[in-house]
């Protein structure tokens, strides 16, 4: 057999990562730069072509039953997936006892590259990176993948402007004709669509395009919209920008599972045009405000999005902010994080 | 659903030559008494991976799948130098996960322990530990080179024929639902056909090739050629098993063929006499359906000569292992009978388990002095793999 017994002591360990010869002469840790759903993800340098990759390592040895399934998904869904705006898996690499996924290298993730303000988008760059996050959905949706966690760490932002889809660990492939059942315990709280927050099992590529919109919106404020605890006051504070869903709009809300449980108590107003008509153009009102619609039927899809007036018609063209290649610094949420933990622990102590 | 085949890793990286099929056997061959029951040994595991399969209510697409993994698994690896059992446990845990219809390791640990100790089978002591599934999946992923997506020829041959009647409930009605990966018509037009049209099948004559799909897998085809030209060369034989109505075949001359000439041997054939001859109706020329795809028929004859072989071959062997030559489960293989291969009777699988433990002891007997480990010129490095693909 190609691969060697995995023993305890073989291969160096960076960061608790131990790594056999084979990987560890191709690739030199230097930094981590995020955790996935089901493992670490470092900045490693091939040592032959000195460029910079990602490795993700899968966490294998609390794994009784073998190989993570979650992990396969993501494995089998990347390897079917070329598109210029979903991360490339260049290769899998087997190595005592674990299993690493090797990625191109991103520079920045959104979250982490909307904290900095050293480098100011512009309202062409903003709309550049809305269509091609939407112009990845499209993609992912057109093959049959829901990604199920799109979010700020899983939107990955390299200098020259280029945006990619990460992290397949949630997603799965749907049947476009036949509706099954999946888990709603999916898509971070604060992306997740409404019909998932009341239960629904039975759904579509429609959930990704909630978790798009809610991305839209941080593009211009910078920060993540819809900020619930748990999922009870997640639904308020939803309702409490984009109102309460009527009948009219949204027809099947009363049918789910868990409406019951978390229905709105009084009947709110739609206050969003009010609230964000000083961040965004009239057209990019629009667009958000059909990409965030309750009915998950009714909700706006990635193909139409990207067809949508505030791409073809509103001023400024989208441009893609390459100016990026100035900012000093790599921009993740997790530096993001720790950064912040570090100022509170400055602000306590002094 | 999803990727495209010409540049998926099935067809750059896990379609080989006969050259490459034969290097990886040449371990085993060392050690086999006679080199010819190691041509039994695909049908013999597939045969076992689809029990356990069925065992576990597999769909037909994850025993292909499961099977494909095997096979590939031994490209680089000698039956002698490994435990078959196990590997196969580990494809069916490993493919249940892929196909997305995983399988708790525990019922694979015990379903596995239950057919394995079957005395056909050696009577093996099949480990309960589920680490040791676990730890044969690491292995198994790990010469699978992680890639976990495979195409098969079921998707191609429902593309290929529409039904003509709709009173099939034939057990496959389930399955066209979700054939997962595969060349079919979401892919956009089929560069290697017209494009256009489909080819009338009678429910029996896609049974039947469905089946010889499935039968397929006893060979080592799923390694030598790309999944749409088994479903073509399926499409074939069935066309001369369930010959076409075609305004000058005599009815009475078609129902003899088909029942002399098939081999009906498919666990999953049709039981109901193939119709298609006794209902004439309007003239559609397979011939000329066929010729018309863009592709190569000689490798489509090829296909159909290696499936017709592999019938013959299992033919001469039997599951039931009361018709087996007698003396043949004891490892020493009493008698003339088992070194002289059967007489008259069929192959078996416990004869086949006999050759297997055989082999293994002669390997171990072979490797106590300190004689280094034979170096099997097996293609393990991807570029030449690549390079032997292409070539």
């Amino acid at each position: 057999m190609q691969s060697t017994p995995p023993t305890d002591n073989a291969g160096e360990t960076l960061n608790g990562a131990p790594l056999s010869s084979s990987i560890k002469d191709l690739y030199k840790i230097v930094s981590q730069v995020g955790e996935g759903t089901f493992g670490k993800v470092y900045k490693a340098r091939n040592t032959i072509t000195g460029t910079h990759v990602a490795l993700k390592r899968i966490r294998m040895e609390s794994e009784r039953d073998g190989f993570p399934v979650t992990a396969m998904r993501e494995i089998k869904l990347l390897q079917s997936l070329r598109h210029d705006n979903v991360v490339k898996l260049y290769e899998m690499m087997v190595s005592n006892g674990s299993v690493y996924m090797v990625f191109e290298y991103m520079d920045h993730d959104l979250t982490g590259v909307l904290s900095q303000n050293q480098f100011t988008f512009s309202d062409a760059h903003l709309k550049s990176l809305c269509h091609q996050m939407l112009a990845g959905l499209a993609y992912l949706h057109h093959k049959g993948v829901i990604h199920r966690d799109i979010k700020g760490s899983n939107i990955l932002i390299n200098n020259r402007g280029e945006l990619k889809l990460a992290d397949f660990g949630l997603a799965r492939f749907y049947q476009k004709r036949r509706r099954t059942d999946y888990t709603n315990r999916v898509i971070t709280l604060w992306y997740r669509p409404p019909e998932l927050l009341f239960g629904a099992t039975v759904y579509g590529p429609e959930v990704d395009m909630w978790s798009a919109g809610c991305i839209m919106l941080e593009l211009f404020t910078k920060k993540p919209v819809f900020q619930g605890v748990d999922e009870i006051h997640q639904v308020e504070v939803v309702f409490k920008l984009l109102g309460t869903p009527t009948s009219d709009t949204w027809s099947d809300a009363m049918s789910l599972p868990w409406f019951e449980l978390v229905k709105p108590q009084q009947p709110l107003p739609n206050r969003f045009r009010e609230a964000f008509q000083k961040w965004m153009s009239p057209a990019a009102l629009d667009l958000a405000e059909q990409l965030l619609t309750y009915d998950p039927n009714q909700r706006i899809t990635a193909l139409q999005a990207m067809n949508a007036p505030y791409f073809t018609q509103e001023e400024p063209t989208a441009a893609r902010p390459v100016g990026l290649i100035n900012l000093e610094g790599e921009w993740h949420e997790l530096e993001t994080k720790r950064e912040r933990a570090k100022r509170k622990e400055r602000k306590s102590t002094t | 659903m999803a990727a495209d085949f010409w540049v998926s890793s099935h067809y750059e990286r896990w379609i080989v030559d006969r050259a490459t099929l034969h290097q990886a056997r040449a371990e085993d061959i060392q050690f086999a008494e006679n080199p010819e029951y190691l041509d039994y040994l695909p049908i013999y595991f597939a045969n076992l991976i689809t029990k356990l399969g069925k065992k576990l209510q597999f769909r037909q697409r994850i025993i292909a799948t499961a099977t494909v993994f095997f096979r590939r698994f031994y490209l680089k690896n000698s039956y002698c130098e490994t435990d078959p059992f196990t590997v196969i446990a580990a494809c069916c845990y490993l493919a249940a996960k892929a196909e997305e219809s995983p399988v708790h390791i525990k019922v694979i640990v015990a379903e596995s322990k239950s057919l394995f100790s079957q005395e056909s089978y050696g009577s093996r002591p099949f480990s309960s530990d589920n680490g040791k599934i676990a730890e044969m999946e690491f292995y198994l992923v790990d010469d699978l080179e992680c890639d976990l997506v495979v195409f098969h020829p079921y998707r191609t041959l429902l593309s290929l024929c529409k039904k003509e009647a709709s009173d099939s409930s034939s057990s496959e009605e389930g399955e066209t639902e979700d054939l997962g990966v595969g060349i079919g018509p979401d892919d956009g037009p089929r560069y290697w056909g017209t494009g256009d049209g489909q080819l009338e099948f009678t429910p029996a004559a896609l049974q039947t090739a469905w089946s010889i799909i499935n039968d397929s897998y006893r060979s080592q085809l799923c390694l030598l050629y790309p999944p749409h030209l088994i479903a073509i060369a399926a499409i074939y034989l069935t066309f001369i098993l369930h010959p076409p109505t075609r305004p000058d075949s005599s009815p009475v001359a078609a129902e003899h063929i088909s029942a002399d000439g098939a081999r009906r041997r498919s666990s999953r054939q049709a039981h109901n006499p193939p119709r298609a001859a006794a209902t004439p109706k309007k003239p559609q020329d397979p011939i000329a359906f066929l010729a018309d795809l863009n592709v190569s028929l000689p490798a489509v004859a090829a296909i159909a000569q290696e499936i017709i072989s592999m019938y013959t071959l299992w033919d001469r062997y039997s599951e039931d292992s009361m018709c087996g030559v007698p003396g043949v489960g004891t490892p020493s293989g009493e008698g003339a009978d088992a070194d002289g291969g059967p007489d008259g009777g069929h192959i078996t699988p416990s004869f086949l388990s006999a050759v297997l433990l055989r082999m293994r002891e002669a390997r171990v007997m072979d490797a106590s002095p300190i004689a280094p480990s034979v170096s099997r010129p097996v293609a393990v490095n991807k570029r030449l793999e690549r390079a032997q693909a292409a070539g």
